[in-house]
């Protein structure tokens, strides 16, 4: 059982922030996903959380304690891209997780590797991109950690094998283990993580369970008879935390009070006026991305 | 938790033995057919064939067996005397107008040739019983060793290259990792010299014996030929370490860079510009494990030409700062690197 605290991380690559001022508490025994756009700082924070990269400022603790090297007998971590060395065996890979962590159970990363239908005598040269994810995934789930720092651990595996890395990630939660993961597959977010933050620009922009976030936001959507209509300053409400607008049609994203908002948005004239529930995705996309191309953007302070 | 060092070092080690395989199995070919004309019957045939020659043949109390070669009308006399295990001992004498050499003293391997004049007189005295020094072996040994210095002298660059995830996220301290990954390839180096000197041993035993020296010179050569080696890879480790984004193209100019230094600084300067340049190589070959190694004469009856110089307690000292000093610097930089 292991809670992490990361306190005011701070990356600067130069005069770049990866990550800014960035504050997050895990909790124990729990699945959390951490979302974002390509860039936005999620796999540095990892990095800093392992002490593969040296934060700038702020601060990385495991159940209050700074990290040491023996917290990795703790940690087991799937990187991004593939880390495995094209010249060893899958078995020697095997040996070598074996002879660095004592938790570490051969048997069990033989019988994963088995599952994801690996021969445990090729060179990891000859492996494809899946395979070498499923290799460390193997490698990493068969180590007993307390803590599983998980980034894209999916990535290149088919739908199958990706299925069961979430079922194997739900099922150390459920050992009472920690697991952060992060993936550009919001709907494998929304199966297995509990918990979820999204970083934007390095910076936190959300965070939450998720069941939380998806009863507390709705998309209240207007469909006005003509271009020429005004919202009464529904826009300034502070429960409306975004207003998108496309020729007669307006959406409304709001954190609470969906139905007064939609009434008050029937009262400004709307000919049909409906509250949606929100997917994951579209919490995601809402906390990190503008507007799109085809969608003018209604800043709060005006009304058209 | 140097697993992956320990099988790169292991896998390269099986390369080497191959190698070294492969030349024992040639020497063995040639033994094999070369083998009547190493015969001493052979030999002894051959000069028995001249007219006039007699042949006498007797063991000694001692158990020696000795052959006499007489030919009086050649004025040519052979003592043969075979010793078994402990070898033979030659003894030709024949007029100077027929000596092969001019060499007074000559050793090869564990042969040694002693020819002396009197009078129109050669006596020419062939040992070969003598003891083989083991610096014609640590010569061999150097170059494998250097050589499999330069291969494996780049271990934290390599981990770098892709794997730091692994490397970096073990439970122990970066230095000790580092110290346990030099550790691995110290041991590598020293077990390349090694098995390089067996097989050269097994080599010389197919075709004399070969009870060693280590005496001297040649336990002198053996520091060296460790300490060289090591000081060379701790300096490739070193600039790998930090350059690790082109390490291979360090270790692929290492040689001719330090080649280029060790002759700029032996060229005599002939203008301003090529003493400033002079200066600078001999500054840096300071830093370059190779200058501390003599190449001096022991001795003038030897034309061994390797670690004969003076002042040897002081150069070995030298490279053995260097290992340290390199190694140090490897590991000091490997606590910093980020992935």
């Amino acid at each position: 059982m292991s809670t992490i605290t990361i306190s005011s991380l701070r990356k600067f690559y130069g005069k770049i922030p990866a990550v800014d001022g960035f504050s997050l508490e895990i909790p124990s025994a729990s699945v959390f996903g951490l979302l974002g756009p390509n860039g936005a700082g999620k796999t540095t924070t990892f990095k800093c959380m392992l002490g593969l990269a040296r934060p700038s400022s702020g601060e990385i603790r495991y159940d209050g304690k700074p990290l040491v090297p023996e917290t990795f007998e703790r940690i087991a971590y799937i990187p991004e891209r593939s880390v495995l060395y094209d010249w060893m065996t899958v078995e020697e890979h095997v040996e070598m997780t074996r002879r660095a962590f004592r938790s570490f159970d051969s048997r069990r990363a033989f019988e994963l590797l088995a599952t994801f239908g690996i021969d445990r005598r090729r060179r990891a040269r000859a492996l494809s991109k899946g395979m070498r994810t499923a290799v460390m995934v193997a490698l990493a789930f068969a180590r007993n950690a307390e803590i599983l720092v998980l980034d894209e651990p999916t990535g290149g595996l088919d739908p199958v094998n990706q299925r069961h890395v979430l079922s194997l990630m739900i099922n150390e939660a459920a050992k009472g283990n920690s697991i952060i993961f992060s993936s550009h597959q919001i709907g494998q977010v929304e199966r297995a993580a509990e918990h979820i933050a999204v970083m934007d620009h390095g910076r936190l922009v959300l965070q939450g369970l998720v069941d939380d976030l998806k009863a507390d936001r709705k998309i209240v959507e207007g469909i006005f008879p003509d271009v020429s209509f005004t919202l009464d300053g529904i826009t300034n409400d502070a429960r409306v935390a975004r207003a998108d607008r496309t020729e007669r049609i307006v959406r409304l994203l709001v954190t609470a009070g969906a139905d007064e908002i939609a009434a008050r948005l029937s009262s400004a004239g709307a000919m049909g006026v409906r509250v949606l529930d929100l997917n994951l995705e579209d919490i995601f996309l809402y906390a990190v991305s503008p507007a799109t191309a085809t969608t003018d953007v209604v800043a709060k302070e005006t009304s058209t | 938790m140097n697993y992956v060092e320990w099988l790169r070092v292991r896998n390269l080690l099986k390369i080497v033995a191959i190698i070294l395989a492969i030349l024992v199995v040639l020497a063995v070919a040639l033994r094999i057919s070369v083998s009547r004309y190493l015969s001493p019957e052979a030999w002894v045939a051959h000069y028995a064939m001249e007219r006039g020659t007699s042949e006498t043949r007797m063991t000694l109390p001692d158990g020696t067996k000795r052959l006499i070669l007489d030919n009086p009308s050649e004025r040519t006399r052979i003592v043969l005397d075979d010793h078994g295990y402990a070898g033979r001992h030659i003894v030709i004498t024949e007029p100077s107008g027929h000596s092969r050499s001019d060499a007074d003293h000559v050793n090869v391997g564990s042969i040694q040739v002693v020819e002396s004049r009197h009078g129109g007189m050669t006596t020419t005295v062939i040992d070969t019983n003598g003891a083989v020094p083991v610096l014609y072996y640590m010569l061999m040994a150097d170059v494998v060793a250097l050589i499999v210095a330069t291969i494996l002298a780049a271990p934290f660059a390599r981990e770098a290259d892709g794997h730091l995830e692994i490397a970096l996220t073990k439970p122990i301290p970066r230095a000790r990792f580092a110290v346990g990954a030099i550790g691995a390839d110290v041991a590598g180096i020293v077990a390349a010299s090694f098995l390089t000197v067996v097989a050269f041993y097994i080599c010389q035993l197919l075709f004399e014996t070969a009870r060693l020296d280590f005496s001297g010179v040649n336990s002198r050569a053996i520091a060296m030929g460790i300490a060289c080696p090591l000081a060379w890879y701790a300096m490739l480790c070193a600039a790998t370490t930090w350059l690790h984004r082109s390490y291979g193209a360090v270790l692929g100019f290492a040689w001719p860079v330090v080649i280029l230094i060790g002759v700029l600084t032996i060229i005599h300067p002939a203008n301003v510009v090529a003493f400033f340049i002079h200066d600078v190589a001999r500054v840096l070959s300071y830093l370059i494990p190779f200058t501390y190694v003599s190449f001096a004469s022991p001795d003038s009856h030897n034309t061994l030409l390797y670690e004969g110089g003076g002042d040897f307690t002081r150069r070995l000292s030298i490279e053995i700062l260097l290992f340290v000093v390199y190694s140090a610097l490897t590991i000091w930089k490997w606590q910093r690197v980020e992935a």
